[in-house]
C-alpha cells in the first residue's frame, strides 16, 4: 500500500471484521450467541405446573411430512394425477428418523416393498385376509403409535388430576388413554396400544406396548410385527413447542431400536379447536362397493 | 297396581331395550343368522380374535366323515370380558368347546354363539378372569 | 336403520294411541307420594343414595370435579310402561318386583320362546354389563321425569319431505331385518360404524356402557368407550363454531351452574340418524346437566327440545355410577374388524342368487 489512508483502512477494515467476528461469537452481558451448530439443544426451558407435572395441556400438531414416508421422500404427484391434478400431490420430505434409515432386517425389507405396491389395495371378502391388503389410513383405520403423532392433524392433550392423560387426534376421532404409573399389562392388543405413562423431570415418558400388527408407520408401506414395543418421551421446549421423541423396537423386524424426533407445535389461533374428520364414509365405496345389489 | 305395572312391562321390556335409543341395539341377529338352522358342535379352537365390534373364535370342526371344517363362531364385545379379568391368554388354541348357536343364513360356515361351552358343561367365560392374572391397579405413589 | 326404523316407525303411532288414551283417562299423581321428581328440568338436590349431603370436590383450578371412568346401565326403561301411573316405586317390594320383571324380560340366558327369539338374545348375560339389569336406585319407573306422565310428549305430524325419508328408512330397515341389505350405505350409523353410543343424549344399552370425563383447565372431556371419540367442550365461553360447520357429534360448548355442568350442542349434520330419533337438525336443541351428587354418582340430565318432532320439550335423568378402578374402560375400535357388514352384503347376494329375497 502507498498511501497512509490507504494502510489506515485496512486496519479499519480489519479492525471491523475482527470485532464483528468477536461480537457474533462471544457472549456479552444481555445478549445469548447462537447455537455454533444446528443440532444445539433449544434454552432450556421448565412448562408451567400442573398438580406438580409439567403441563401438556393444549392441542398440538406436527409438521414434518412423515406420514408419507419417514425416511427421505421427494415430491410426487401422488394416485391419479388425471383425475387429481396438482390436489393429489404429495410434498417433498426430510427423514425423521436418526441416521436417516430404518435399520429393516433384509428379509424384512421385502414385505416393506410389498406393502408399498399394495398400499391402495383392499381385498375384504374375506375375513381371514381382511388385512392383508393396503394402508391402514387409506382405509380410514387407526393409525397407531407413533404414526398419530405426525398425522396432518392437530391432536389435543387433556392432562388433569385423574390417573389418566387422554391424547385426542384429529383423524378419524382416534383416542389413547396413558395410564399413569400402572403396572398391568395389555390384556389384549389394540390398535391404539396400550401405553403407560411416567414423568421423568420435565419429560412425560409413554411406554406403548400391545398394537395390533395391522397398523403402518406410514404411506410408503413401513411396518412392525405384534412384538412392537415404542417408548415416546413428549418433552416441552418452550410456551409454544414440544419435542416429541420415539423409539421403536421390534426384533421380528428391525436389526435393532430406532429412533424418530420431530417438535410439535401449539395451535395458536384464537378459538381454535380439534374438528371431525370421520373418514369412513369416504371408504365405504372402495371397501364394499363390489358387494352391493347389482341394478 | 302392581299387577298393572308388571303386565306393563311385558308389552314394553321386548319392543325397545329399556333406555336404549333404538339405534344401540346394533345387532338383529336374525337378520343375519338362521332360526331355522340351529347347530350343535364341538370342535378345537384354533384362534381367538378379541376384538370389536365381535370377538372371533376360529375352530376346527370334525365332521361324520372324518374331515374337518373350519367355522368361525361370533361373540360379543370382549371389553366386557377385560372387565372380568379375562385376557386374551384366557382361551388358547387347542382348547375343545361346544357350540350352540345358529348358523348363517346364506349357508357360510359362520354361527352366532348362542351358548359357549367347555366339554364339561361349564360355561365359556363365566365368572371372573383367572386368579393370579396380574390386577391393573396403579402403583401406589 | 335396522330394527331403529321400524320402531321409530312404530313408536310414534304407539305412542300417539297410548297418549290419546291417556289423556281421555288421566288420573292425578298419587298424591300419597312424597317423592315425585319434580317435572321442571333442574337435576334434584345433591343428596347421596343415603340421604347424607356430599360435599362436592373441586380441581386444583376450581372446577367440580367429575373425573373417573362412570358407567350408565340400567334397566329401568326410558317411558314408563304403558297404564301405569306410578312414576316411583315407594316400597321395596314393588320395586324388587318391578327389577325382576325387567330383568327376567332383558335376560339372555334364557332359552325360551322359540327359535326366532332365542337367535335374537346372543349373547349370554355375561356378555353383556350386568348393570343393565338393575332399575336405578331412586325406583323411578321412568327415566323420563318431563313430562309427568313418565312418556315422550306426542309427536307433530311429519312433513311429507320428512315422510318419505322415514318410509325409506323403514323400508331399508326392512331390508336388513330380511337379511337382504342392498348397499352399505343403507345401513344404519351403528352398523356402519359411524357413531354408536358417543351420540348424545347419552343412553343405556346392552354393553360398553362406559364414559371416560378428563378434566383441565378450561375444558371438560368426555370419551364414550362405544365408539372411540372424545367430546372436548371448551368451558371458556367461546361462541359455536359457525352455522355452517356441521359435526357427526355436533358441537358443545360448556359453562358451570354452581356444581353442574351444562352443554349446550348444535352444528349437527343433517344426515339421517344424527339426531336423536330423527328429529330435525335445524330445530333440534340439546342440553345436558351433569351434577355429581355422591363420590360414585353423577345425576345425567338431559332435555330435549324439537317442535317440528315433538309438542313439548322432554327431559331424563339417567345415573351414572362411578367404576373405575376397580373397572377400566377399554378400547373400541369398530371400522376396523367390522367382518358384519360384509357378512350381510355377501350373505344377501348369496341368497339373490339362489332365488331368496322379494322382487
Amino acid at each position: 500500500m502507498r498511501s497512509r489512508f490507504g494502510r489506515v483502512m485496512i486496519l479499519l477494515g480489519a479492525a471491523v471484521v475482527i470485532s464483528v467476528f468477536w461480537l457474533t461469537v462471544l457472549p456479552t452481558a444481555g445478549q445469548q450467541a447462537p447455537p455454533a451448530r444446528q443440532s444445539a439443544p433449544f434454552p432450556p426451558y421448565k412448562a408451567p405446573r400442573l398438580n406438580g407435572h409439567p403441563d401438556l395441556n393444549g392441542l398440538w400438531q406436527a409438521f414434518v411430512t412423515a406420514n408419507i414416508d419417514l425416511q427421505d421422500h421427494e415430491a410426487q404427484s401422488g394416485p391419479h394425477p388425471e383425475v387429481l391434478g396438482a390436489y393429489g400431490g404429495w410434498p417433498a420430505g426430510q427423514s425423521i428418523v436418526e441416521g436417516g434409515e430404518i435399520p429393516y432386517k433384509p428379509e424384512a425389507l421385502a414385505k416393506k416393498k410389498q406393502n408399498l405396491q399394495n398400499r391402495m389395495k383392499v381385498d375384504v371378502s374375506n375375513d381371514k385376509t381382511w388385512h392383508d391388503l393396503g394402508d391402514p389410513e387409506f382405509k380410514c383405520y387407526m393409525p397407531g403409535l407413533p404414526r398419530a403423532t405426525y398425522m396432518p392433524f392437530p391432536f389435543q392433550i387433556v392432562q388433569g388430576t385423574s390417573p389418566y392423560i387422554l391424547m385426542a387426534y384429529e383423524f378419524a376421532t382416534a383416542t389413547r388413554t396413558i395410564r399413569m404409573d400402572w403396572n398391568g399389562e395389555a390384556p389384549t392388543d389394540t390398535w391404539m396400544g396400550w401405553s403407560r405413562g411416567r414423568w421423568e423431570g420435565e419429560t412425560l415418558v409413554v411406554d406403548v406396548t400391545g398394537q395390533r400388527e395391522e397398523s403402518w408407520f406410514d404411506r410408503a408401506g413401513d411396518y412392525h410385527s405384534d412384538a412392537l414395543h415404542v417408548v415416546e418421551r413428549f418433552t416441552p421446549a418452550s410456551p409454544y413447542h414440544m419435542m416429541y421423541e420415539a423409539t421403536i423396537e421390534d426384533p421380528k423386524v428391525f436389526t435393532r431400536p430406532w429412533k424418530i424426533s420431530f417438535p410439535l407445535y401449539r395451535r395458536m389461533e384464537r378459538n381454535v379447536q380439534a374438528l371431525e374428520y370421520k373418514c369412513v364414509p369416504w371408504t365405504e365405496e372402495l371397501l364394499y362397493g363390489k358387494f352391493k345389489k347389482p341394478s | 297396581m302392581r299387577t298393572t305395572l308388571c303386565a306393563a312391562v311385558v308389552s314394553l321390556g321386548l319392543l325397545l331395550a329399556p333406555g336404549a335409543k333404538p339405534l344401540s341395539a346394533h345387532h338383529a341377529f336374525s337378520s343375519e343368522f338362521d332360526a331355522k338352522r340351529p347347530v350343535k358342535f364341538e370342535g378345537t379352537v384354533t384362534k381367538m380374535a378379541w376384538i370389536n365390534p365381535h370377538a372371533w373364535i376360529y375352530m376346527d370342526v370334525m365332521k361324520a366323515d372324518g374331515t374337518t371344517e373350519e367355522w368361525m363362531v361370533e361373540a360379543g364385545t370382549p371389553n366386557t370380558l377385560l372387565r372380568r379379568g379375562f385376557t386374551k391368554a384366557s382361551l388358547m388354541p387347542g382348547t375343545k368347546i361346544r357350540v350352540d348357536g345358529y348358523q348363517s343364513k346364506d349357508g357360510a360356515l359362520r354361527v352366532n354363539g348362542r351358548d359357549l361351552t367347555l366339554p364339561d358343561g361349564r360355561t365359556l367365560f363365566l365368572g371372573s378372569g383367572e386368579p393370579g392374572a396380574p390386577p391393573e391397579t396403579p402403583a401406589k405413589k | 336403520m335396522f330394527i331403529a326404523a321400524a320402531v321409530i316407525a312404530v313408536i310414534p303411532s304407539a305412542l300417539t294411541s297410548a297418549q290419546t288414551g291417556a289423556s281421555g283417562s288421566s288420573k292425578p299423581p298419587e298424591t300419597a307420594q312424597a317423592q315425585a321428581p319434580k317435572a321442571p328440568a333442574k337435576a334434584p338436590a345433591a343428596k347421596a343414595a343415603t340421604g347424607k349431603a356430599w360435599t362436592p370436590i373441586k380441581t386444583p383450578w376450581g372446577d367440580p370435579d367429575l373425573q373417573g371412568v362412570w358407567n350408565d346401565a340400567t334397566s329401568t326403561p326410558m317411558q314408563r310402561p304403558n297404564g301405569s301411573t306410578t312414576d316411583v316405586l315407594d316400597d321395596a317390594e314393588s320395586a324388587t318386583q318391578f327389577e325382576e320383571k325387567l330383568a327376567y324380560d332383558l335376560s339372555r340366558d334364557r332359552r325360551d320362546g322359540g327359535p326366532e327369539v332365542d337367535v335374537n338374545r346372543a349373547y349370554n348375560e355375561h356378555w353383556m354389563d350386568a348393570r343393565r339389569l338393575k332399575i336405578t336406585s331412586d325406583r323411578r319407573t321412568s327415566l323420563i321425569v318431563d313430562p309427568a306422565d313418565g312418556r315422550m310428549p306426542p309427536t307433530v305430524p311429519l312433513t311429507p319431505e320428512r315422510q318419505k325419508t322415514r318410509a325409506e328408512r323403514a323400508a331399508a330397515a326392512d331390508r336388513f331385518n330380511a337379511g337382504m341389505p342392498n348397499v352399505s350405505t343403507e345401513l344404519s350409523l351403528p352398523v356402519r360404524c359411524i357413531i354408536r353410543t358417543d351420540s348424545p343424549p347419552y343412553l343405556p344399552t346392552i354393553y360398553n356402557n362406559n364414559f371416560q370425563i378428563f378434566q383441565s383447565p378450561g375444558y371438560v372431556v368426555i370419551a364414550p368407550e362405544m365408539i372411540h371419540s372424545a367430546r372436548i367442550i371448551p368451558m371458556d365461553g367461546r361462541p359455536h363454531l359457525g352455522k355452517t360447520l356441521l359435526q357427526w357429534l355436533g358441537d358443545t360448548r360448556g359453562h358451570w351452574e354452581g356444581t353442574t355442568l351444562v352443554l349446550e350442542t348444535s352444528n349437527f349434520r343433517t344426515d339421517d340418524g344424527v339426531a336423536y330419533q330423527g328429529a330435525n337438525p335445524a330445530t333440534y336443541k340439546i342440553t345436558e346437566r351433569f351434577t355429581r351428587v355422591a363420590a360414585d354418582s353423577i345425576n345425567y340430565e338431559f332435555t330435549i327440545t324439537d317442535p317440528a318432532t315433538w309438542t313439548k320439550p322432554w327431559t331424563a335423568v339417567i345415573p351414572w355410577t362411578k367404576v373405575d378402578p376397580g373397572e377400566q374402560m377399554y378400547e373400541y375400535m369398530c371400522h376396523e374388524d367390522n367382518f358384519d357388514i360384509v357378512h350381510l352384503l355377501t350373505g344377501a347376494r348369496t341368497r339373490e342368487k339362489n332365488g331368496e329375497g322379494k322382487r
